[in-house]
């Protein structure tokens, strides 16, 4: 078992020479090429970068959906890549919230039924799931629409669904891709604002994959990924908008 | 029920519910190969039923109870002595619970000779008891001219069409019939034709001459002995039972070897057989319809596996196991198998006891001939039979073709690799 969050004292992630290789010989993709980063609990990270730069790829290799071709991930101080499958699985649904740039929710279930989906299956019981979804739902403007299928949502509504579905339960680690791509500013505030909130009261770890500068405006720390390696990793004051952040690759 | 086990049932019902149309595809095909197959087994069933009907009503009954040698030697010196009979008849009584028995009844059968002044032909000679075998004869219900034998007939005989044409005899006319008798020595005895019977299976109708029981004994010397005694049952489902029952009963009483007491499939090989071949011919339809089954199945399993590929991936990032995802998968199959499972039954039944209730005539297909074999013969208008066994059986069968042909869509569902999956555009 993997201990809960905060209690090992090792970084939320840690990663060592880590790569990964698409296809071979001369056709083959290095989408990441041995990137050795550590994120301590409780950070709020942007990893930045031009498209094709290894964010997502980045992302899945600390959240076990990919296996590395070479180097070594630890997530709460265990290495990933020495997990059987379902110990994986258990990673994922115990300590990872998701959030997918295509929102990813299950069109048979309705909005509450796909943001209470990992606390089922983590055995939460019905009525706290029930109060916890109501609850945010409430807060990030889904009132009224927990009963409506993903078909029945707009796309920022259903961006929602799929972030109140990631933190929800309070994982340790909360991996995002790209989650403010398809909302509105005031849609993309609201997230960002319970995202926020998440990480300094209960002390969730966030990364973030993004473009967008409202996102790393209010990261903490920002790691620039270009052509599957870090470019610069930097500090930040919440506000900040470095201008090496948006700067063409090698400039 | 489990929390997870309930949520990943009602995600695979209501995916099965998502595509709608491909489902009700597969459901129909399903549906269709499910109610053609109860109504084969039905009719297969009816028509099984109406052929031992007929052989075992010709006399054999559905149990008969013979000298152990007499099947294989068909000689009066194997034969049941008076005081067995009564025993045997006894025990019979005794052994079938009320209502099982409809008729029991002894025979003396002899091959012999049946000469008229024109011609002499074999035939098969039995002498029967008609105040106990006319109700459930078939011969007594064949008969086309004259009339069967009744209590108080002497030298009163029912022969075939057949023979009568054969022999050139009608009603009234004076037949002699010859026999070698207990003592082994060829006797005679002349009877009138009272009764013409034609029951459509060529060797009865070609060679059988019935005259009453007294007459036979007095004529072939056998006193009050017979050949066998024969048992025709309410329902053939009793045959078994009611035969093990007879013939340890008759063990303890007579001793092993004295009688041997047989089902209709040992007293009927031919008649067996036939059917047995028939039914694996059946069986080879049922296989093909099943493995349709199993494709239409397979197909729509696959496909939506295939549809949601993304999906799959989500659930998977989400912290669903391969196990949980492979299941839900074969819960989809599985539903839709009970769901289309149960409603080709009813559809089923709704074919063979509503729309076919009366039977379907198939004379036009079969020759007269063709409704004949193994020494019975089957009605033109085959009723089909619902049995609740087969309702069982073949309900379990689709469940487990189901769950079988669900177990490769939820193989390949348990091999999606979440980052991969959650590339696919749908």
């Amino acid at each position: 078992m993997l201990d809960r969050p905060g209690t090992s004292g090792e970084p939320s992630v840690r990663t060592e020479d880590l790569c990964k290789t698409y296809g071979r010989g001369e056709t083959a993709v290095h989408a990441v090429q041995r990137i050795s980063v550590a994120i301590e609990r409780g950070e709020f990270v942007a990893l930045c970068g031009p498209s094709g730069s290894g964010k997502t790829t980045l992302v899945n290799l600390v959240g076990g959906l990919t296996d590395p071709t070479e180097g070594r991930v630890w997530v709460d101080g265990k290495e990933v890549g020495g997990m059987s499958e379902r110990q994986r699985a258990r990673l994922r649904l115990n300590h990872i919230g998701f959030v997918f740039q295509a929102y990813n929710l299950l069109p048979v279930l309705t909005a509450l039924e796909n943001a209470e989906f990992p606390m089922m299956l983590r055995g939460v019981e019905r009525e706290t799931r029930r109060e916890q979804v109501l609850e945010l739902f409430e807060e990030i403007g889904l009132e009224g629409l927990h009963d409506r299928r993903p078909g029945a949502l707009s796309g920022g509504q259903q961006q929602r669904v799929a972030v109140a579905r990631a933190v929800l339960g309070a994982p340790a680690l909360v991996l995002a891709d790209e989650p403010t791509a398809n909302l509105d500013t005031v849609a993309s505030d609201a997230l960002l604002d319970v995202m926020e909130l998440l990480n300094r009261e209960r002390g969730v770890t966030f990364i973030f994959c993004t473009h967008d500068p409202r996102v790393m405006r209010r990261a903490r720390r920002i790691i620039r990924l270009v052509d599957g390696h870090v470019e610069r990793d930097a500090e930040k004051e919440t506000g900040d908008l470095p201008s090496w952040v948006v700067e063409p690759v090698n400039s | 029920m489990m929390e997870r086990p309930k949520v990943l049932v009602r995600i695979a019902a209501r995916n099965v519910r998502r595509q709608a149309r491909r489902s009700l595809l597969t459901a129909s095909a399903m549906v269709l190969g499910i109610a053609l197959l109860m109504l084969v087994r039905a009719l297969e069933a009816g028509g099984h039923m109406a052929f031992v009907e007929s052989a075992v009503r010709l006399g054999t009954g559905h149990i008969a109870i013979e000298h152990p040698e007499y099947a294989a030697s068909r000689d009066l010196v194997h034969r049941i002595p008076e005081e067995h009979l009564r025993l045997a008849e006894d025990e019979v009584a005794a052994a079938a619970g009320r209502g099982e028995v409809r008729a029991v009844f002894p025979r003396i059968t002899v091959g012999g000779l049946a000469q008229s002044p024109s011609s002499a032909i074999p035939v098969q000679i039995a002498g029967v008891e008609p105040a106990r075998e006319a109700p459930v004869s078939f011969l007594a219900e064949s008969i086309v001219k004259g009339r069967f034998l009744e209590p108080g007939d002497r030298l009163e005989a029912v022969v075939g069409g057949g023979l009568a044409e054969r022999l050139r005899v009608e009603l009234g006319s004076r037949l002699v019939l010859m026999a070698e008798g207990a003592h082994g020595e060829l006797e005679s005895q002349l009877v009138f034709v009272t009764g013409i019977f034609q029951t459509g299976i060529p060797e009865v109708d070609r060679g059988t001459v019935q005259l009453p029981l007294e007459t036979a004994r007095e004529w072939l010397g056998v006193g009050g002995d017979a050949t066998s005694l024969n048992v025709i049952l309410t329902s053939e489902r009793w045959t078994g039972p009611v035969a093990r029952a007879v013939g340890e009963r008759l063990e303890s009483s007579l001793g092993a070897g004295e009688v041997s007491v047989k089902p209709w499939w040992e007293a009927l090989p031919d008649l067996h057989a036939g059917l047995q071949a028939d039914a694996v011919q059946t069986y080879v339809m049922f296989l093909i319809l099943l493995a349709i089954v199993a494709l239409a199945v397979v197909n729509s399993v696959l496909m939506a596996v295939l549809y949601r590929t993304r999906e799959f991936g989500v659930v998977r990032s989400l912290g669903l196991n391969r196990r949980s995802v492979g299941g839900m998968v074969m819960v989809e199959g599985t539903l839709l198998s009970l769901v289309s499972g149960i409603a080709g039954m009813l559809l089923g039944l709704v074919l063979a006891r509503g729309v076919f209730r009366n039977g379907i005539d198939i004379s036009r297909i079969l020759s007269e001939e063709d409704l004949a074999f193994g020494g019975a013969v089957m009605d033109p208008v085959v009723l089909p039979v619902v049995q609740s066994g087969d309702v069982v059986a073949i309900l379990a069968i689709v469940m487990a073709i189901g769950i079988l042909a669900s177990l490769y869509p939820a193989w390949q569902a348990t091999r999606i690799e979440p980052a991969e999956a959650m590339k696919v555009e749908h």
